[in-house]
């Protein structure tokens, strides 16, 4: 197995009197996808907000390049490595293509730069008969493919996906899962939270539940990259 | 009831006459409420922005200050405006006492913790979401500001707009810090009250005519906003 990109270590999280994280590990390993279970409240999202630096946990410290640091240290250096899709995906008022390009504007690609990775992106997820579309009016399965693709375009080192396909048919969930395997297999860590661990099932490489605030881990199979 | 007709019909003529001394009171009090508004509405939404997002001690009793004040009379306002600039008050050397200044500072007051509330609402309805995915997405925190304030643009231009319908229809502050000087502080709402305590009626009703109007016109903007907001919901 490859070096791990991030370790995050002892994260710790409480609500009111509640210990909803308790000293937990997760180590993100590029080209792996780790799949999350547990019961609703368990804090499966609480943990991925919180290694995407979007929640502030009680204590954590994170380790990459060879350095430890505390999480409010090193967050700062490698939220942009990060990203977090929501169960259902916000998107922008505009268009497909504005959303796609969101992100972009906070990177160092010049306008031109941008409209080409823009195009080459909605290529990538068969979204450019798309891009002129307002945004909002997609139907759900749509609007996760263009959550991905405005992900995607980012490059990130991580993808952490919160329920990704809770909402979507069969036909979505299959483009779904292709685009993720490509993600893949271009090398992004990814972490997907789910009740369904049979929808990942060729995708992810291991297998944690969350329960009382601990991960307990089991293996699963390779992925299996086809649509 | 004929001397109203009579009167009102005046007051008409006046208005379609483009009558110097009527539209320069006009103007003035479309650049005094405007200035006082763009100036304000930044930092009102920019409060109302740390009240819904920030997470310090405190934060529920600001909002209520602010919510409290909403109720403040105008002339109340302009009383505590007139000690603080007259000669003997702590900014009489500014000497801004009745000048259109004075009045700007008084209105700005007068919206910014209206500007708070609305603001505040408008920003409450937002999706949290909106927030965490420009976040995520690589944006600064400026960047993520102005994006949730994108989305919730139609709300926060009905409070714009509330706000300016609240100034421009003031008396008390205009009255008491611009001094209803003609020419140079007279507003719409001062020149109403001094035409009307001389009995002449006709030029306070052709000024309550262009005030009625401005209300349905805002009125009609809040409703077609309100229309906007419900359709890209």
């Amino acid at each position: 197995m490859n070096e791990p990109l991030f370790i995050f270590r002892g994260i710790e999280k409480s609500f009111a009197e509640n210990e909803i994280l308790r000293k937990v590990d997760l180590s993100l390993y590029p080209a792996k996808c780790i799949l999350l279970s547990g019961k609703n409240g368990s804090g499966k999202t609480t943990l991925l907000k919180i290694v995407a630096g979007l929640e502030k946990p009680d204590g954590a410290e994170i380790e990459y390049a060879g350095k430890t640091n505390s999480w409010k240290k090193a967050i700062r250096s490698i939220r942009k490595e990060i990203i977090y899709l929501h169960q259902q995906p916000f998107l922008f008022s505009g268009n497909v293509e504005s959303n796609v390009a969101y992100g972009l504007r906070f990177t160092s690609l010049n306008r031109k730069q941008r409209r080409e990775s823009v195009i080459k992106a909605l290529e990538w997820s068969r979204l450019s008969d798309l891009a002129k579309i307002q945004a909002n009016s997609l139907s759900g399965g749509v609007q996760q493919r263009v959550a991905f693709t405005r992900a995607w375009i980012l490059k990130p080192k991580v993808l952490l996906l919160d329920e990704p396909m809770s909402n979507m048919d069969q036909e979505s969930r299959e483009q779904a899962f292709f685009l993720l395997c490509r993600m893949k297999s271009a090398g992004m860590s990814i972490v997907i939270t789910s009740h369904v661990p049979q929808y990942f099932d060729g995708l992810a490489d291991v297998q944690f539940h969350l329960s009382n605030g601990k991960l307990v881990q089991s293996e699963l199979s390779a992925c299996n990259d086809s649509p | 009831m004929n001397g109203l007709l009579l009167t009102t019909q005046q007051a008409l003529q006046l208005l379609l006459s483009g009558d110097a001394e009527l539209w320069s009171i006009v103007m003035l009090s479309f650049s005094v409420s405007l200035k006082a508004i763009l100036i304000t509405t930044p930092f009102a939404l920019l409060v109302a922005f740390a009240l819904n997002h920030g997470n310090f001690p405190g934060r529920r009793i600001i909002l209520a200050f602010f919510n409290s004040l909403l109720s403040v009379p105008t002339v109340v306002i302009g009383l505590f405006l007139y000690v603080m600039l007259t000669r003997q008050g702590p900014f009489g050397d500014l000497r801004l006492l009745f000048t259109q200044s004075a009045m700007v500072i008084g209105q700005m007051i007068l919206c910014f913790p209206l500007l708070v509330a609305l603001g505040y609402a408008a920003i409450q309805a937002s999706d949290r979401r909106v927030w965490e995915t420009s976040r995520t997405l690589g944006a600064p925190t400026w960047f993520t500001i102005l994006t949730v304030f994108y989305e919730v643009r139609f709300g926060l231009l009905a409070a714009v707009l509330t706000g300016f319908g609240r100034i421009i229809s003031e008396v008390g502050i205009s009255m008491m810090v611009g001094g209803n000087i003609m020419g140079y502080t007279r507003n719409i709402t001062t020149a109403i009250a001094l035409e009307t305590s001389k009995g002449e009626f006709a030029q306070g009703i052709a000024l309550g005519i262009v005030l009625l109007a401005l209300a349905f016109l805002l009125t009609a903007l809040l409703s077609y906003l309100q229309g906007s907001k419900e359709l890209t919901a």
